[in-house]
């Protein structure tokens, strides 16, 4: 596996060596031609990985190659400089890890899960048996991880960090209505959240008109400006703020007669305020039914939900490994007969050339003690082969047949399995 | 053997309310598995069914027992609607205590009281007794999920996130619990007291039954009359209509332990 993630590249390189769906198979075609004989590409926001059935170098310099054209300035050392390598086992565990969340930005996050299995979609007709196999069990690990563990519990972001406040208000948020202040990035990408959940954003409220009718227009909203936003505090359920303005934006003066008066009848309202400073007088909280919470309030609940999480990663982890055993014990044993067969083959092979040419030299010998001298040839071979045969077979069951099979081909100068 | 079911159905009782606590007293984090405190009360109800089919409903004991029962199954029932083990909170200590009380008050018709009679004297006497175990545990339900809704308020307000926030339902289901708690209560309890008034004029020729039992029971009947108006009539909601169900209550049991105090005889009812 070789790649680079949120932890190895900045931003900016993470997306130049992201792929898009239409894009993995011809990458794969060309690292395919590079010597590798399955392939994989998992591209997402925050990693970019070949999962490859190769032998090392040529196939890891397409990669790097290919990676390496996408970047706007080249270090001196290319790709390689934000990338990083895992092999064998190592490769396993690591899609393991991604899979079930444990290597993610934001740990346990599900998200990845769909990523996986996506990528192993797309890369299907050039995975190959071993990594079908292995992107099928990663999907496995994944949901183990998170049926069996408390890493996907919680919420662990600010976005679903309003999500969950909101739900402990309403319970459930289909059919709600939100009203939403500002129009930046942050606004727009909780709004899609609320939005998500089936919450109707009834308004999008802007300084910059333009802005929030583009936002509006996604999500099913009216577009306004903020003055006009005020009246319809009596009516929503959720207000969401995160506007850019220098100081409180919804002050007791402009909505605390329109939530406190009778058109709510105590209906309570959620105020997520998102904004740094904040976009919401605090005294507005003390009216009954208002429940206002600011970043920091979102940022408390988004990081209890991943210290608990952070609790979970050593029965993750256990998990991971176990899986990784069991997955490393179907590889090793995946190869062990043909290489026997193969080797033994080859000894065989070795023992009648030898023989024939001993034979040769003597030729007074009866028929009889001809017979007896090859009774003798192949009865020596088959001794000095059983114990290697019987070892070797015995660490393809146990899952360590893999290193010892590599072993034997380069000791016996065997071709590599197709 | 009434006994005998009544201590296993208590221990059962005892052991969900125990694993239902632990994550709010030992600040664990996971909650228990919903399997756990589900099958464990579900366990207890079985027994204490059998139990109850074998009993006497008259005296303290009998009605207290069958008071924890409704209170058992409107429990599990609730959870369901909550999709979460929160009223086992408050419903498992309860429903364990009136168990504990009921063993300890006796279980069996004490000398001083009699029996209900022939076959359809029994049979009004028990719907009686059944009906008003039933208004009067949902008047308990409607206590507590306006506990819950309180204690959760507080933590949505105060913005303290701690157990309360993850291990309790949300606020408007807490809300929409209440209020259909009292909604069925009501009218259960209302069948209960004009059953007994039916069961005086039928059996009896007249009523009587002791003072206190008439004052109490029209005095609950009258408390939870108000809660239902002030919440489907004068529209009260949330916070307000909490305070007024945890009131209501907390009024009900006052009464009911200033009449008993008055009264003679452990064993009776009131």
């Amino acid at each position: 596996m070789v790649g680079v993630n949120h932890r190895t590249a900045p931003l900016d390189v993470r997306e130049r060596f992201t792929h898009g769906a239409h894009e993995v198979p011809a990458a794969l075609a060309k690292v395919l031609a590079a010597g590798a004989s399955g392939g994989v590409l998992l591209s997402t926001c925050n990693r970019t990985e070949f999962y490859l059935v190769a032998d090392d170098e040529p196939a890891l310099d397409a990669v790097w190659a290919l990676l390496g054209e996408r970047l706007a300035t080249k270090p001196a050392d290319g790709a390689r400089e934000y990338g990083y390598i895992a092999r064998d086992r190592d490769a396993v565990r690591h899609l393991y890890r991604v899979s079930s969340g444990l290597d993610s930005m934001i740990l346990g996050e599900s998200q990845i899960q769909g990523q996986v299995r996506e990528a192993w979609e797309i890369s299907r007709p050039q995975a190959g048996p071993v990594l079908h196999r292995l992107f099928q069990s990663a999907l496995h690990v994944g949901s183990r991880v998170r049926t069996e563990t408390g890493l996907g519990m919680g919420t662990a972001s600010v976005a679903s960090a309003a999500i969950q406040v909101a739900g402990k208000i309403f319970g459930d948020l289909a059919g709600r209505s939100a009203l939403i202040l500002g129009a930046g990035d942050m606004a727009e990408l909780a709004a899609t959240c609320l939005s998500d959940e089936g919450v109707q954003i009834t308004l999008v409220a802007n300084r910059t008109y333009e802005r929030a009718r583009a936002i509006a227009e996604r999500l099913g909203g009216k577009a306004v400006s903020l003055e006009e936003a005020w009246p319809h505090f009596a009516t929503t359920d959720i207000a969401l703020c995160s506007t850019a303005a220098p100081h409180a934006v919804v002050t007791w003066e402009r909505v605390g007669a329109v939530i406190g008066g009778g058109a709510r009848r105590g209906k309570p309202l959620c105020i997520l305020d998102l904004g740094v400073p904040r976009d919401v007088d605090p005294a507005i909280a003390q009216i009954e039914n208002v429940f206002l919470y600011d970043i920091d309030d979102l940022q408390t609940v988004a990081a209890q939900a991943t210290a608990r999480r952070r609790d979970e990663v050593p029965a993750a982890e256990r998990i991971v490994e176990e899986e990784t055993d069991l997955f490393w014990a179907w590889y090793g044993g995946l190869g062990v007969v043909p290489t026997i067969k193969e080797w033994r083959q080859q000894m065989d092979t070795l023992r009648a050339t030898e023989l024939d040419r001993a034979l040769r030299q003597l030729s007074h010998l009866s028929p009889e003690d001809r017979m007896q001298i090859e009774q003798f040839s192949q009865s020596l071979l088959n001794k000095l082969l059983h114990q290697p045969t019987i070892a070797l077979k015995q660490a393809a069951e146990e899952g360590h047949g893999y290193g010892l099979l590599e072993a034997l081909r380069r000791l016996f100068g065997m071709e590599p399995p197709a | 053997m009434i006994v005998n079911l009544h201590l296993i159905a208590l221990a059962l009782y005892g052991l969900a309310t125990v694993f239902v606590l632990a994550p709010l007293i030992g600040g664990r984090r996971r909650a228990t598995p919903r399997a756990l405190t589900i099958a464990l009360p579900c366990a207890g109800a079985a027994f204490h069914v059998v139990a109850i089919s074998r009993l006497t409903p008259i005296g303290l004991g009998p009605a207290l027992s069958m008071l924890a029962f409704c209170l058992v199954l409107l429990q599990l029932a609730s959870e369901r609607l909550l999709r979460g083990s929160a009223v086992s909170f408050f419903a498992g200590p309860l429903a364990t205590g009136l168990v504990g009380l009921a063993i300890l008050s006796g279980l069996t018709p004490g000398a001083g009281l009699t029996g209900a009679g022939s076959g359809s004297q029994s049979a009004w006497f028990i719907l009686h007794v059944a009906l008003s175990a039933l208004g009067l545990s949902l008047m308990a339900l409607a206590f507590i999920a306006a506990a819950l809704y309180l204690l959760q308020f507080r933590e949505l307000k105060s913005r303290r996130f701690g157990q309360i926030f993850q291990l309790f339902p949300p606020l408007e289901r807490l809300d929409q619990l209440n209020h259909l708690a009292l909604v069925a209560g009501f009218p259960a309890l209302t069948m209960g007291v004009l059953l007994a008034l039916g069961y005086g004029a039928q059996f009896s020729g007249g009523l009587h039954a002791a003072k206190a039992q008439i004052v109490w029971g029209v005095f609950t009947w009258v408390v939870l009359g108000w809660a239902v108006w002030v919440r489907v009539v004068r529209h009260w909601a949330g916070r307000r209509a909490a305070v007024a169900s945890i009131a209501g209550f907390g009024a009900v049991l006052l009464v009911y332990v200033a009449l008993k105090l008055t009264q003679p005889g452990a064993e009776r009812f009131l």
